[in-house]
């Protein structure tokens, strides 16, 4: 039986490196080992796939990399749960399964000429990396880039070695923000909503896109709100339990719209519509 | 004129069906009527109005190995399962084949579950016409009917020393040739009447009522047991997982309910549905407004299985008309 | 008056002098025979309240879901075991609860749709027809004769062979779709993480199968050693009639033997298997 025929099946795929991205962040580069899949496999920025670690299960996982530049495959993985915690014990050369890509993705296209502010928490900023770089390779595309990326600790913020290489290029600011600092931290020490709120971010011409745990979202977007940004200019990618990726499983609905097939990527004009609360 | 074949010649045609396939039909286990893998023909029961449990359990089985997961070369070989023998499933209710035309829609449409395929084409569906109605059924408000043929491929009614036959595919036509039958004209017995249930728009209804305050009263009730989506006939969520098997792992799928706790919590810990009430209407809007809306047909299909078994009287039926009595809210 | 009668009576009481908030009691239910759990939160729905044999919930198991709020409600004399059961757990306070007592004439067996004349096996047993807590009593209270074995069912069990009793459940347990309504049902099933619901790490397997049944239906069984109030609830659930009545009443049979402990009939005495007292042997042979 081909493996494309069989939508639950995972394609083999090899951990080909695992860096630590902070004490409980691990980022994953996959190789997948049949060729003509490998050669195949498209995604854009937002979309998910789920990993298989054999022997505990499969979790669905948000894409860190992008395509156009034809490395590995990457993901970025917190330890929080089982599969989780399988695939943090292995090693560079195990085995893998990767399901995917899966769900919609953010409108790239959509969004050349305008100014892009991009608002992550924890590893919720993990997801909107493929957005940075897609803008850093396409710089001429995009207005201003605005980053901001948050977390608990300064050790929990996710892809600090590329921060420098970041804040380097052109028309592109990076802001920090930790809710606890330590001893070596200089930065702010500020709750994202609060962040926002201080930079008076514009909306002129501009998308915001968020991600992040739900309690972040709901403060951050009331804050842009009052900031005078539109619903639709408001992106968010939802997380959801799912278990197929499809839209059959029936687990990751809210209200009649499934995150795995209709999102992740939502605007919240779409989930303003929404008849449940994500 | 109609098909007809003897009591006698059916029980030596279910003899021989039983050679080569897997014969499953109702029977008594204990004080219940279930479908279960006949080995003598005689246990097969007549006089059931119907089975407690459905009949899903043959197409989208309660625990399943997907593949499995051996290590080779180093690597890893997964070789996924397959579904051997052809199965008859003899005295099946019109209900139960509507409830597996509705399991039909999340499994086969693209991408189509392979394992669920192969269930399907390797099973033939012989059904039995209900002359008599439960009193908790109410199929023909829910798109069937207490004789309708759909999903059959072969639909027996009962007459007296025999059954009427309607062979409806070509599965059936090979395995029940009009040899095997006689002609006969003895009319089609009435079939049940069935309760009726003001089913129309309620998927318009319940959407105008989403956030009213009833999901929260009613399941006040709800004990939150996972018992109406195990009996009903078209409920599919599932759980799947990995599962140590002698030095291998099984990748299984199981089922599983939208009504137990931590159904949709996240590994975070989030829950969008922590909340009983909401996950009562969570059940209640999959069956009668996101299925329907997404598929085209209704996900509950009138068996009333849930309605006769849930401990605390949640009643579907009771459901619809409130949901239609609360009106055009929020319109 | 009627049971009813004096229940709808109190109630309206209860809610008009806003002593609770709500009474949760009994109603009919769709099928026109049987009754239903029922929450009265205005006095005017009060006439829904109903009682009678068809009465079979224990009813306490929701309290667990109340426990901030004052609330009424309708005990038989077994649910009112679980209330001290309950209050000797710390999981509810006395003065939350307003407890209708009603002396039981013992309940019929029941199917949907169906009301027998037959008391069911356990209520023909029953010792206990008037509550053992209570703020209002409704009948006469009721002294019954403790019949020579108490527990017919159980010495019948005890007398086959391990083969034969291993047989039995495993053919019992083989029907078990791991719904979990007997724990939803129990008043005294109210761990905040069932270990069956245990995922990180998981405890038991997903599989509905021979292993993973008969592990779920002893587990459960052993976790209410010593604290099965017997009101049935498990077992008038099933979907598949299990008899885990058997298996609690052979628990509840041990502990006795060894404890003269009966659960719930003391809401500060301290649980057998809970406890550990100065002067208590080790070991089961002496």
């Amino acid at each position: 039986m081909s493996n494309n025929k069989n939508p639950l099946l995972p394609h083999l795929a090899t951990l080909q490196n695992v860096i630590d991205l902070t004490p409980d962040v691990r980022l994953f580069q996959i190789d997948l080992n049949d060729a003509d899949f490998k050669a195949k496999f498209d995604y854009k920025p937002g979309q998910f796939i789920f990993v298989s670690a054999f022997g505990t299960g499969e979790s669905p996982f948000g894409l860190t990399s992008v395509a156009h530049r034809k490395g590995p495959i990457e993901v970025a993985v917190r330890k929080v749960g089982t599969v989780t915690s399988s695939l943090h014990d292995l090693e560079p050369g195990a085995s893998v399964g990767v399901r995917g890509p899966f769900g919609n993705f953010f409108p790239m296209d959509q969004f050349r000429g305008k100014n892009i502010h991009i608002i992550g928490g924890g590893i919720g900023f993990a997801p909107l990396r493929p957005v940075i770089l897609t803008i850093l390779d396409n710089r001429n595309d995009y207005g201003d880039l605005f980053i901001l990326n948050g977390a608990r600790t300064p050790s929990d913020l996710v892809f600090a070695n590329e921060f420098d290489t970041w804040a380097a290029a052109p028309k592109t600011r990076l802001e920090l923000t930790v809710d606890a600092k330590d001893d070596n931290w200089t930065g702010r020490v500020a709750l994202i909503p609060a962040v926002v709120k201080e930079l008076q971010l514009s909306p002129a011409n501009s998308v915001a896109i968020l991600c992040g745990p739900p309690i972040m979202i709901k403060f951050t977007l009331t804050e842009l709100k009052k900031l005078g940004f539109a619903d639709e200019q408001i992106v968010t990618t939802l997380e959801g339990k799912m278990k197929c990726g499809l839209g059959k499983c029936a687990r990751c609905n809210v209200g009649d719209k499934y995150v795995c097939k209709d999102g992740p990527v939502f605007t919240f004009k779409q989930i303003s519509g929404l008849l449940e609360q994500f | 004129m109609s098909k007809f074949i003897s009591k006698k010649d059916l029980n030596s045609w279910l003899n021989k069906v039983r050679e080569k396939r897997r014969l499953i039909a109702p029977t008594k286990v204990e004080d219940l009527v279930l479908f279960k893998e006949i080995s003598k023909v005689e246990d097969i029961v007549s006089d059931y109005v119907n089975t407690d449990l459905s009949p899903k359990e043959f197409f989208f089985p309660p625990t399943e190995v997907l593949f499995s997961i051996a290590k080779k070369d180093g690597g890893v070989e997964l070789t996924p399962a397959r579904v051997e023998k052809e199965t008859v499933i003899f005295g099946m209710r019109p209900c139960d084949a509507k409830g597996i035309i509705a399991l039909d829609k999340p499994f086969l449409e693209e991408p189509t579950d392979p394992l669920y395929r192969e269930h399907r084409d390797k099973t033939i569906l012989v059904g039995v016409a209900c002359l008599k109605a439960c009193p908790e059924c109410f199929c023909s408000s829910m798109g069937g009917g207490p004789d309708d043929p759909a999903g059959f491929d072969i639909m027996l009614t009962e007459v007296k020393d025999g059954y009427l036959v309607q062979v409806l595919t070509d599965k059936g036509k090979a395995l029940m040739p009009d040899s095997m039958l006689s002609e006969s004209k003895e009319a089609k017995p009435k079939a049940a009447e069935v309760a009726k249930v003001p089913a129309e728009g309620v998927n318009v209804r319940l959407r105008q009522n989403f956030d009213d305050p009833y999901w929260g009263r009613l399941a006040d009730r709800c004990i939150h047991c996972n018992m109406c989506s195990y009996v009903c006939p078209t409920c599919y969520c599932f759980d799947i997982r990995d599962y140590p098997n002698k030095g291998k792992s099984d990748r299984v799928r199981s089922w599983e309910s939208c009504q137990s706790a931590g159904f949709t919590k996240i590994a975070g810990g989030h829950d969008p549905r922590a909340n009983k009430g909401i996950r009562m209407r969570q059940r209640f809007a999959h069956k009668l407004l996101y299925f329907p809306e997404q598929f085209g047909v209704s996900h509950c299909i009138g068996c009333g299985r849930c309605v006769k078994s849930c401990p605390v009287n949640i009643d579907i039926r009771e459901i619809i008309s409130d949901v239609q009595k609360l009106g055009a809210k929020g319109e | 008056m009627s049971e009813t009668e004096q229940i709808r009576a109190k109630a309206k009481e209860l809610l008009d002098s806003k002593k609770v908030d709500c009474v949760i009691g009994y109603e009919r239910a769709t099928d026109g025979k049987n009754a239903r759990p029922m929450f009265v939160y205005n006095a005017k729905d009060t006439d829904r309240l109903i009682f009678d044999q068809t009465c079979r919930h224990n009813l306490v198991r929701y309290l667990l879901n109340r426990k901030d709020k004052v609330t009424g409600i309708v005990v038989k004399p077994c649910d009112s075991r679980a209330i001290n059961l309950l209050i000797n757990e710390h999981q509810i306070a006395r003065d939350k609860v307003v407890i209708i007592g009603v002396v039981c004439p013992g309940l019929v067996k029941t199917d949907w749709n169906k009301t027998g004349d037959k008391l069911r096996d356990a209520c023909q047993i029953c010792q206990q027809r008037t509550p053992v807590v209570y703020d209002v009593l409704i009948g006469e209270p009721k002294k019954v004769e403790p019949p020579a074995d108490a527990y017919p069912d159980v010495t019948g069990m005890e007398g086959k062979s391990v083969e034969e009793k291993r047989a039995f459940w495993e053919k019992e347990f083989s029907r078990c779709i791991r719904c979990y309504a007997c724990r939803q049902a129990c008043p005294g099933c109210y761990c905040s993480e069932c270990f069956v619901d245990r995922l990180d790490p998981l405890w038991v397997g997903i599989r509905i199968a021979p292993a993973e049944n008969e592990m779920w239906n002893t587990m459960r069984a052993f976790h209410l050693g010593g604290r099965c109030i017997g009101c049935n609830a498990c077992e008038m659930v099933c979907p598949v009639n299990i008899p885990l009545s058997l298996l609690n009443r052979k628990l509840e049979k041990e502990v006795m033997t060894l404890f003269k402990f009966q659960a719930g009939l003391d809401p500060e005495a301290p649980q057998p298997l809970a406890a550990f007292l100065k002067d208590e042997k080790l070991g089961v042979a002496e």
